[in-house]
């Protein structure tokens, strides 16, 4: 197991590397001159090549980007063009809002998905699972922000349950910041649990295909219990493998959320700065992005290092 | 004495068969939604971006206005057209291309062993990456716009495709009857184009129905932030993204183009899980 | 209270419109040892899954099995989990896909023991320790420890048998259970079964395609073909006289040091032709095709005829002791 960890947080550190190496390279590389941009259309030569030579533009890619790892790992960021703001800064606002939020809306999918898809796959024969399966698919079509702009109308405008958006602070009231939270949890965690209901359904009538549940029966398990203690127990293997991917997925949906539901989130700092086309902020705000999403991904594939008795114990 | 066999009761047989349904039922929306779409290209009832303020915010039914106009007075059925060839175009041509690259990278990762390594690693990589947010930055340099929305969706889906391709690949080449092909002198990249590729296509074009699907979410996702496809062109998204703004989000103009994109996305996935029972050995969803 | 373990009647297992086993009967009494011979495909493998109502959903049977007083193909899945792993169970091919990879093997054993005759965690340790002990298994509380991939195959297989025994069950049913093995352990792991059985005096029915196995461990003998059993009786009767062409062809293909030259050139006694596929079977004997005493009443399908030695056939061998 100490092996496992230890390949994994190699691998975790190498990936984030060649990563950010591919974050810049895209930024730099793929939008043609920084300086041009950050100007905009009518700037002359001649500003713009002020800009470069101040922005250090001029150098060596691989000085560069350097110079910005460099700063990442101190905490600097980097700043907006015009408005002067630091990214840290900025993020630091944020994340009360976007973390909670993608957490949630991840935890909640977890616990609705389970207990779905483990009813689904236990009916796969009867109508009451065929009931499920279909409404997972239908999950599964609905974009996140239509689903999203429904939920709002209804809880929101036509029953005034809760707030259609807006973001009370934490400072301000804890309560009123989790009312703020609710409907967007709830939309974020009922489309990521559609997806992984289906995946749950497959990969636990997959396992009760295998020959070792075959034998549990063989020996007296009925099908209930086997199914629970034989099926889902050895489905969760491949499902974690699925809550990786599904991680990822999450960024996505976050960010549509909170523009849904006006949260001032990670995403709208992203958005207002993607298109404002302020490369110098959107470079580090992804990277940051990009390291929790890894970091999600890496407690994922630690637990499924503890699950997986192959991997946790050698011969 | 005679075989005292309890026949079971015959199946319905041919289209009706209850395990074909989700190849029907997928395969007929599908090909509405598509055939609409491609018919805007040649023709709409009218002009996508006409604004006609005089005939604002006219309600369904109305007629020459099948589903009334929007708040400048442009035809919603027009749009709804449009909007779903952006989806259709965009969506298949990300699963398109994805297809072929990853193909082609999983079929190599597969039979060249020393490049196998290098290739995962990329594809975990890139898989690492929400979408999303490569979306944003290619947008940010690039600018929005049909080509990165593309280009984006390629790069998203394109590890995924190789992870499957490799899989399946390697189940292939483990055959006996590449063995022998091998020993006939053929070469290993050879064998892998000649021999795997026909005996994965199924599994490949169920692929490509889910990432056509899921990349007409993806590109509405991007157009209601703002960042895929802009007017002139239309986009279910972006009309979403629009009514949002204009109106709120009381009106019926909000439901329409999320009803088209849903309609699209379910005829996609229940025509790749038709197909997949398809191609299928019978017996694989059987349970005891 | 009945003398039998096992009491198959007219068994017919189908799925859809494929009849896969086509009236099979036997009886197997207490203690009695049976092998069930015949090539891939015969319907071995599926008339024991469907005496352990371990079929495939869509899968369907009529018939009877009779078993410890009920009618196992009548009896609903709460009934048959009572049974198995208690009066009847089953030893399984493959030992690398049979345990459950998450689970410790000692829990795997125990949970046996306690859900089928309530015993508390402690009693259900011991029990699994004796069992493995009888298994000539080393260290037996390493391998309560231990997970499935921890271990060899041979130990894997003999553990599975060990949870098969662990009840004393009336009949043990045993599919291929050395096939998958090293042929240097194989002969360990039969030696263990047969002795394993001799002492609870279970019922064993051993299915396997391999000849000299069933010879060794068995007294008495099916062989199946196309779905149907088409000679049963004593080993020492059917092996010595079989009375079905088939039979006599199966036997005349062992190879055995006499019919192998070692210097090369003799080739091995086949049976011409194969066995038709499930969908294009012949209505009357299925093996016709291939008998070189076919006649016009083989398209008839023949019945067991017979007191001890029994054979399904019109035109069956002569045995050397009568006639010729």
């Amino acid at each position: 197991m100490g092996r496992f960890i230890a390949r994994r947080l190699f691998f975790f550190i190498i990936t984030l590397l060649t990563t950010s190496i591919l974050i810049f390279a895209l930024i730099r590389a793929a939008g043609g001159n920084v300086a041009a941009i950050l100007l905009g259309k009518n700037s002359s030569a001649e500003e713009i090549h002020k800009l470069s030579a101040e922005l250090g533009l001029e150098r060596p890619l691989p000085v560069q980007y350097f110079e910005w790892m460099n700063n990442f790992l101190h905490g600097n960021l980097g700043a907006a063009f015009r408005s002067k703001q630091l990214a840290s800064h900025l993020i630091w606002t944020q994340a009360p809002v976007s973390v909670p939020l993608s957490l949630g809306g991840f935890l909640l999918a977890i616990l609705l998905a389970i207990p779905l898809g483990t009813y689904a796959a236990k009916n796969y024969n009867k109508p009451s699972g065929a009931i499920v399966a279909v409404l997972s698919q239908v999950g599964i079509a609905i974009p996140v922000f239509w689903a999203g702009l429904l939920l709002s109308l209804v809880l929101g405008v036509h029953l005034h349950i809760l707030p259609t958006g807006g973001w009370t602070p934490w400072s301000d009231s804890v309560v009123g910041a989790m009312r703020s939270l609710v409907l967007p949890i709830f939309t974020l965690g009922i489309v990521m649990a559609s997806t992984l209901t289906r995946y749950t359904r497959t990969a636990i009538l997959d396992v009760m295909n295998e020959d070792f549940v075959r034998t549990a029966r063989a020996s007296g398990m009925s099908r209930r219990v086997a199914l629970i203690k034989v099926g889902l127990r050895n489905a969760s293997l491949p499902l974690v493998t699925v809550l990786g991917l599904l991680a990822a997925e999450m960024v996505g949906g976050t960010v549509i959320i909170e523009k849904v539901y006006s949260l001032p989130g990670i995403s709208r700092m992203i958005l207002d700065n993607v298109t404002a086309r302020e490369v110098v902020v959107v470079q580090s705000t992804v990277m940051v992005i990009v390291i929790y999403v890894m970091t999600i991904n890496l407690i994922i594939d630690l637990a499924y290092g503890l699950l997986d008795p192959r991997i946790r114990v050698t011969k | 004495m005679s075989l005292a066999l309890k026949i079971p009761k015959i199946r319905a047989s041919g289209i009706w068969k209850k395990s074909r349904l989700p190849l029907v039922i997928g395969g007929s929306l599908t090909s509405v939604m598509v055939a609409l779409g491609i018919v805007s290209i040649f023709w709409v009832p009218r002009d996508v971006n006409g604004i006609d303020p005089a005939f604002r915010m006219l309600s369904i039914g109305t007629p020459h206005h099948l589903f009334g106009t929007d708040y400048l007075g442009r035809d919603v059925t027009s749009m709804l057209m449009a909007g779903l060839r952006t989806s259709i175009i965009i969506g298949s041509s990300a699963a398109f291309l994805s297809l072929v690259i990853g193909t082609i990278l999983g079929m190599v990762a597969s039979s060249v062993s020393k490049l196998d390594e290098p290739i995962m690693r990329m594809a975990d990589i890139f898989m690492a990456m929400p979408g999303i947010i490569f979306a944003l930055v290619l947008a940010s340099t690039i600018g929005p716009g049909y080509l990165t929305t593309i280009f984006a969706l390629t790069s998203f889906f394109t590890p995924a495709f190789v992870r499957v391709t490799r899989a399946s690949s390697m189940r292939v080449l483990a055959e006996d009857y590449i063995a022998v092909a091998r020993l006939y002198g053929r070469k290993r990249l050879f064998i892998t184009f000649r021999h795997v590729l026909p005996n994965i296509s199924s599994i490949l074009i169920v692929q490509f129905t889910i990432y056509f699907a899921a990349g007409v979410l993806s590109e509405a996702g991007l157009s209601y932030l703002g960042v895929g496809i802009n007017r002139p062109s239309v986009s279910l998204g972006m009309m979403l993204h629009e009514a949002v703004e204009q109106i709120g989000i009381s009106d019926p103009l909000c439901v329409w183009p999320g009803l088209a994109i849903v309609i699209l996305v379910i005829g996609l996935n229940l025509l790749g899980d038709g197909l997949r029972d398809h191609f299928d050995p019978r017996f694989s969803q059987r349970v005891r | 209270m009945e003398t039998f373990a096992l009491k198959v009647e007219n068994l017919v297992v189908a799925l859809d419109d494929l009849v896969a086993v086509r009236g099979v009967s036997f009886t197997i009494e207490k203690g009695e040892r049976w092998g069930l011979v015949g090539e891939s495909g015969a319907g071995k493998s599926l008339t024991a899954l469907a005496v352990m109502g371990l079929l495939q959903d869509g899968w369907k049977t009529s018939g009877h099995v009779w078993h410890d007083g009920i009618d196992l193909l009548q009896a609903s899945d709460k009934t048959l989990s009572s049974r198995r792993g208690r009066t009847m169970s089953m030893v399984f091919q493959d030992p690398t896909t049979a345990l459950n990879p998450v689970a410790k093997v000692g829990k795997q054993i125990t949970w046996i023991l306690r859900h089928h005759l309530k015993v508390n965690k402690k009693e259900a340790y011991e029990q699994s320790l004796e069992l493995l002990n009888k298994m000539n298994l080393p260290r037996p509380e390493s391998i309560m420890d231990s997970y499935p991939h921890q271990l060899s195959g041979g130990q894997r297989q003999r553990i599975m048998i060990a949870m098969a025994l662990a009840c004393y069950p009336e009949l043990i049913i045993a599919d291929e259970p050395t096939t998958a093995l090293d042929v240097t352990v194989q002969k360990q792991v039969l030696r263990l079964l047969d002795a394993a059985v001799s002492e609870r005096n279970c019922g064993l029915l051993l299915i396997t395609h391999d000849l000299p196995v069933i010879a060794a461990m068995c007294e008495n003998v099916a062989v199946m073909y196309g779905g149907r059993i088409v000679e049963t009786g004593a080993i020492s009767e059917v092996f010595t006289n079989p009375r079905h062409p088939y039979t006599k062809g199966l036997l005349a293909s062992q190879p055995t040091l006499d019919n192998i030259d070692l210097d090369g050139g003799t080739r091995l006694p086949s049976i011409r032709g194969s066995v038709p596929p499930l969908h294009a079977m012949p209505p009357g004997c299925a093996f016709a095709e291939r008998c070189d005493f076919a006649t016009e009443r083989c398209k008839e399908l023949p019945e067991l005829d017979g007191e001890t030695h029994r054979v399904a056939c019109w035109n069956p061998l002569m045995s050397t002791a009568e006639g010729v």
